[in-house]
């Protein structure tokens, strides 16, 4: 068989199987999407899966008619861009001193770090700490915490030391400090593990709630994501229901949990696109150093 | 290149900073105003009563969980009076007992009332404690609130001899009522169940027959994995104890009384693995731990018979009657106490008296104004104004009870969506008296099911079991009641399952380890415990 | 004087080092005298500092609990069958999508596949009932129209296993491609030119460009999965998981859940949580080490 027949089959085949790929990754998704434009009754039977049965949109009205829902979408995306800015600060600051294998007292930084991925206080001393820093019911509660990751940070690391040694060094030579480098050769040069990072930390606070719950007592700095956690998980039927007694608490409709789902989302879905272009096309040094 | 680079990471840097300190800045003011509204006048000198308040959620456009309808009526006819400002801290129902074990231990930000409904949650605070001792204070600060609980439910929040809780008042103590599709009996001719053989006489018909023309896919028997549908069936196998059987057998783990000790259970499982061998009940009970697909099987007509809280059927929130008679035309489900034990009684467990135990934290220096508050709530018509919302918007009377209006607006339903959250004292709607409560609760049914309903309470309340109780928790069952709860579900499940030829021992190498994973301990602990008590 | 050139050429180093240190020190070192309660009858309201010292009592409780063992043997073996099958999972996907020559339908992809991992378990929970049923599930109503007999996806616990690493692939792995991804971008197109005018098929190419040009990456991940072989996410198996299967879906995080958390006994769960940190830091440690003597990889 010819290279060229080779690499023929070769991209049929990853054609194929990726569209098999895809479909097994939207399916659940127009799932939710049929539920929250299908009425109470098909849902509760079960008889819903990818259209909607008995088309309404009652549940987005109702979604998007909740201003405390757009206040949260509000607070929502700006909680998030200021994690993932002040968290990408700071961790760029920590991977680039780390990344420099001559640095003294470097072995000791790391484990310093790489302990805190293993070991924590706890949940009750974390919240005393909180509470006695003046944190709680503040937004950052939710952005201090959490702000460096000891994994991103080495994923940092590993990417800063793959550039090569010999542009920092020309760079220094050119009588660059260490910081004008970092700004002038290592970041450009690092822009999609830059943009990953970034993502991974939005979206880890994007999707994040547990912290709310337990820092957050001011509906204002709810994030969307507590409020929809909170939707599904106390909404659910079960022995709960039960305990508290029949009649006493209406179940929020499945459409209008799922419309929630959908609402928030999108938003940090679509974040990704806008981002892509750092991951097909990249950065080649050729290009750099030209 | 570079300095363009910089601006492009400088700029929005600066941005954000400008705007978080923006918005922190209108959120502090925000807050301002919202702790501000309402008290007016009252606010100078002020005592702030905090209280705490389960967050679902699901609060409806145009309120927070903290500012509503219902917390400001609170703020108005109790707090403004009494120069009180009435804070709600909201604490996530999912999560209930982790924040609150939180914010005990943190002392400075535990609210002034906090309740749980975990029975071990409020021994281990009472045994650690952390709660202020009320016994001498009811008299004084809450003598309504005290009439209003009666003593039989107050004794649940004794803890040793200590009133450490206030326990709420439970209206509706039966638990459970069968189901089954009338309209398949009818097709086969065949009597409405009374007893267990027959129902199993009927469960085989079913499969047979097919009446409900499901194609093969009939449920004679619908079960999952919440005690509703497996309570009355395994209890009605419990043999009749003794007053000493009763107290050392039973394990109390969380707050239900489990038989996994008591003669018979193992009968019981035995009967539950026929039918599930023989193809008659739920395949996947198992998996189905929120009665989900229990009731989408009920919904879609393919259960014949099944077991669940008396007339959840009917509530028209949850749809389960409407739906499925729209899904299936003609089917009608009755009511019916099918299980007989081998006296050929209907036994079935029931509630205990009490509900939420309300807690006031020793570390509380407002102790006289949060009994205050609750006694406020069991005074007047302050607690039915809670719970039923303002007469002829929400609710219009009949012969003295009320009857909530079905097409109330949604601004009136919006009002009291919380009702029950705020009325921490009672759980039911209380209408006056045990009379006019049974009706309320009956009237809360569409009115087509209401004859159905009732016959449901009525099966509900027969041939209850009580819970046993003793005049001090069992230690062993705070410790591995959660376990514990979890190998006995497993037992039903894996026995439920198990090939019949197989029943015996792996019933015996469970109940082996089940008694090994402090079955035993709590065994030994209620038989001193019994021994102590009826010695003296 | 050698210490002089060395600091005056690197103090900035220093000062960019500051401001996370501190953030290490106050939020994660700070919190830390919590770990004591493993050794104390932690009490509410005396608070960690008051409560009694209790030795090696708690660990003794632990090491003492049948169903401590099962959940230990439970998470080792599903993190083992999780780095055997999941953990390559993105990384193939990676290449796979890198080697994608249309565009559009390549961006649309990424997209699409990274989707699940914006799904909450809850929901996913409730899919996977109606894909993995016995009775009414997606796959067995298909092999029933079939004539083969229902398969118990989720109530067998070996064919539990199947749909639990199933579940996990499909969630995770369209995620876990961004980080290949982004590695591959590194890589010196000329590299690729190069082979290009060889003649080397595409094969030959991913195996002598793509993958020695993110080994790093793959390292860096390995290791540290490896050290996080003793700790296991919540959501994962308890959601999918089920008491009829409960003798493979018990694992340290749903035990500590029960145990410890449900039940309010902080020190056990401490208890737990040092032992799983003393563990898995050995790990990482070793994997750390071993990584580096076999492929010249490190972390630290």
């Amino acid at each position: 068989m010819s290279e060229r027949r080779i690499n023929q089959l070769f991209d049929s085949a990853n054609i194929v199987l990726m569209l098999g790929a895809v479909l097994l990754c939207l399916t659940p998704f127009i799932h939710i999407v049929a539920i929250s434009l299908s009425s109470s009754r098909p849902i509760m039977s079960g008889l819903v899966s990818f259209f909607p049965k008995e088309f309404t949109l009652e549940a987005y009205i109702k979604v998007f008619s909740d201003a405390s829902m757009i206040q949260s979408l509000g607070f929502t995306i700006f909680l998030t861009l200021l994690t993932a800015v002040s968290s990408m600060v700071m961790t760029i600051a920590a991977a680039y001193a780390l990344s420099k294998s001559d640095l003294k007292g470097r072995k000791w930084f790391m484990l310093v770090i790489v302990v805190t991925m293993f070991f924590s206080g706890g949940i009750i001393p974390e919240y005393m700490l909180v509470r006695d820093l003046q944190l709680l019911d503040s937004i950052w509660a939710l952005v201090l915490p959490g702000l460096v990751s000891p994994f991103y940070m080495i994923i940092l690391i590993s990417f800063f030391k793959g550039i090569p040694g010999s542009l920092e060094e020309a760079a220094q030579i050119d009588g660059s400090s260490h910081i004008g480098t970092l700004f002038r050769i290592i970041l450009p040069l690092s822009l999609p593990a830059l943009a990953t990072l970034s993502l991974f930390y939005a979206v880890g606070r994007w999707n994040a709630f547990q912290d709310a719950l337990m820092y957050i007592a001011k509906p204002v700095l709810y994030p969307l994501q507590l409020k929809l956690y909170q939707m599904i998980q106390n909404n659910q039927v079960g022995d709960l229901l039960q305990q508290e007694g029949l009649g006493m608490t209406e179940l929020m409709p499945e459409s209008l949990k799922a419309a929630s789902v959908i609402f928030s989302t999108v938003p940090i879905l679509i974040v990704y696109p806008f981002l892509q272009r750092y991951f097909i096309s990249g950065i080649m040094l050729g290009a750099v150093k030209g | 290149m570079t300095e363009s680079m910089l601006k492009k990471w400088a700029r929005p840097a600066l941005a954000v900073t400008l705007a978080s300190s923006l918005l922190l800045g209108a959120c502090s003011s925000t807050t301002k105003e919202e702790t501000g509204s309402g008290d007016g006048a009252a606010s100078q000198g002020a005592t702030t009563l905090k209280v705490e308040i389960f967050d679902r959620g699901n609060a409806p456009a145009g309120y927070t969980i903290t500012n509503s309808y219902l917390t400001n009526l609170v703020q108005e006819r109790f707090g403004d009076p009494n120069n009180i400002n009435v804070e709600f801290v909201p604490v996530p129902r999912s999560e209930e007992t982790q924040k609150l074990n939180v914010l005990m231990a943190s002392k400075s930000e535990v609210p002034d009332i906090v309740f749980t409904y975990d029975s071990g949650t409020f021994n281990r605070y009472a045994e650690q404690g952390g709660l202020t001792d009320l016994s001498g204070m009811l008299d004084e600060f809450a003598p309504n609130l005290k009439k209003f609980l009666g003593e039989d439910t107050l004794a649940y929040g004794q803890y040793k001899g200590q009133q450490f809780a206030i326990p709420g008042r439970r209206l509706v103590l039966g638990k459970y009522a069968g189901y089954v599709r009338q309209d398949w009996l009818d097709k086969l001719g065949l009597p409405v169940p009374q007893t267990t053989e027959e129902l199993y006489d009927t469960f085989k018909a079913f499969k047979e027959s097919d009446p409900g023309a499901t194609g093969g896919r009939v449920i004679p028997f619908g079960v999952s994995l919440a005690a509703a549908q497996y309570e009355p069936l395994l209890w009605s196998f419990i043999e009749p104890l003794t007053e000493e059987q009763r107290y050392t057998l039973t394990q109390q783990l969380g707050s239900s009384d489990y038989p996994t000790l008591l003669p018979g259970f193992e009968d019981g499982l035995r009967f539950m693995n026929k039918l599930f061998n023989e193809g008659l009940m739920s395949k996947d009970f198992g998996l189905d731990k929120d009665k989900k697909q229990l009731w989408q099987d009920m919904q879609n007509g393919l259960v014949g018979f099944y077991t669940e809280d008396a007339g959840e059927l009917y509530f028209s929130a949850n749809g389960g009657y409407e739906n499925l008679q729209k899904n299936v035309p003609g089917a009608v489900m009755t009511p019916v106490d099918a299980f007989t034990n081998s006296e050929g009684k209907h036994a079935k467990p029931a509630y205990a008296p009490n509900a939420m135990y309300v807690m006031i934290p020793k570390s509380s220096k407002n102790a006289e104004a949060a009994l205050k508050y609750l006694d406020w709530m069991a005074s007047g018509t302050n607690l039915f104004d809670i719970q039923y919302g303002i007469e002829n918007e929400n609710f219009t009377l009949v012969d003295g009870v009320p009857v909530v209006k079905a097409d109330a607006t949604q601004e009136a339903k919006d009002r009291i969506y919380n009702f029950g959250d705020i009325a921490i004292i009672v759980n039911g709607k209380f209408a006056g008296d045990d009379v006019k409560n049974e009706s309320a609760y009956i009237a809360q049914t569409p009115a087509a099911f209401q004859a159905d309903m009732r016959k449901s309470v009525e099966i509900s309340n027969v041939d209850n079991i009580q819970p046993v109780r003793f005049d001090h928790p069992i230690a062993a069952e705070a410790k591995y009641g959660n376990a514990l709860s979890d190998k006995f579900e497993e037992m039903i499940v894996r026995l439920t399952m198990v090939k019949p030829d197989q029943f015996d021992s792996s019933f015996d190498s469970m109940l082996k380890d089940y008694m090994a994973s402090g079955g035993q301990a709590i065994l030994d602990e209620r038989t001193e415990a019994y021994k102590a008590m009826s010695g003296k | 004087m050698k210490n002089w050139i060395y600091i005056r050429r690197s103090w900035q180093l220093y000062v960019l080092l500051v401001l996370p240190l501190i953030y290490f020190v106050l939020f994660k070192y700070g919190p830390m005298y919590g770990v004591q309660v493993a050794f104390k009858d932690f009490n509410f309201f005396q608070g960690i500092a008051g409560s009694d010292w209790v030795g090696l009592d708690i660990f003794r409780e632990v090491f003492q609990n049948n169903d401590f063992f099962k959940a230990l043997r439970n998470t080792l073996f599903l993190n083992l069958l999780d780095i055997v099958v999941s953990f390559p999972a993105p990384l193939i996907l990676a290449i796979m999508l890198y080697e994608l020559r249309i565009a559009w339908f390549k961006k649309m992809a990424q997209t699409i596949l990274y989707i699940p991992h914006f799904i909450s378990w809850v929901i996913i929970g409730g899919i996977v009932l109606q894909v993995f049923g016995t009775q009414s599930g997606f796959i067995n109503n298909m092999l029933h129209g079939f004539g083969i007999q229902a398969i118990p996806f989720l109530s067998d616990k070996y064919y539990w296993l199947f749909t639990y690493l199933i579940v996990g692939v499909w969630q995770s792995a369209g995620w876990g491609t961004i980080l290949y991804l982004a590695a591959l971008t590194g890589i010196n197109k000329e590299l690729f030119e190069a082979a290009e005018v060889d003649g080397a098929n595409r094969f030959r190419k991913i195996w002598h460009i793509s993958l020695p040009g993110i080994k790093t990456t793959i390292a860096t991940l390995l290791i540290i999965n490896l050290g996080n072989m003793v700790a296991i996410g919540f959501d994962r198996p308890f959601i999918i998981g089920n008491v009829a299967v409960r003798d493979f879906s018990d694992v340290l995080s749903t035990f500590v859940y029960r145990i410890g958390m449900q039940s309010g006994q902080i020190s056990l769960a401490t208890a737990v949580g040092l032992f799983q940190a003393l563990v898995g830091l050995l790990f990482l440690l070793g994997a750390n080490y071993a990584s580096k003597k076999l492929a010249d990889e490190s972390i630290l």
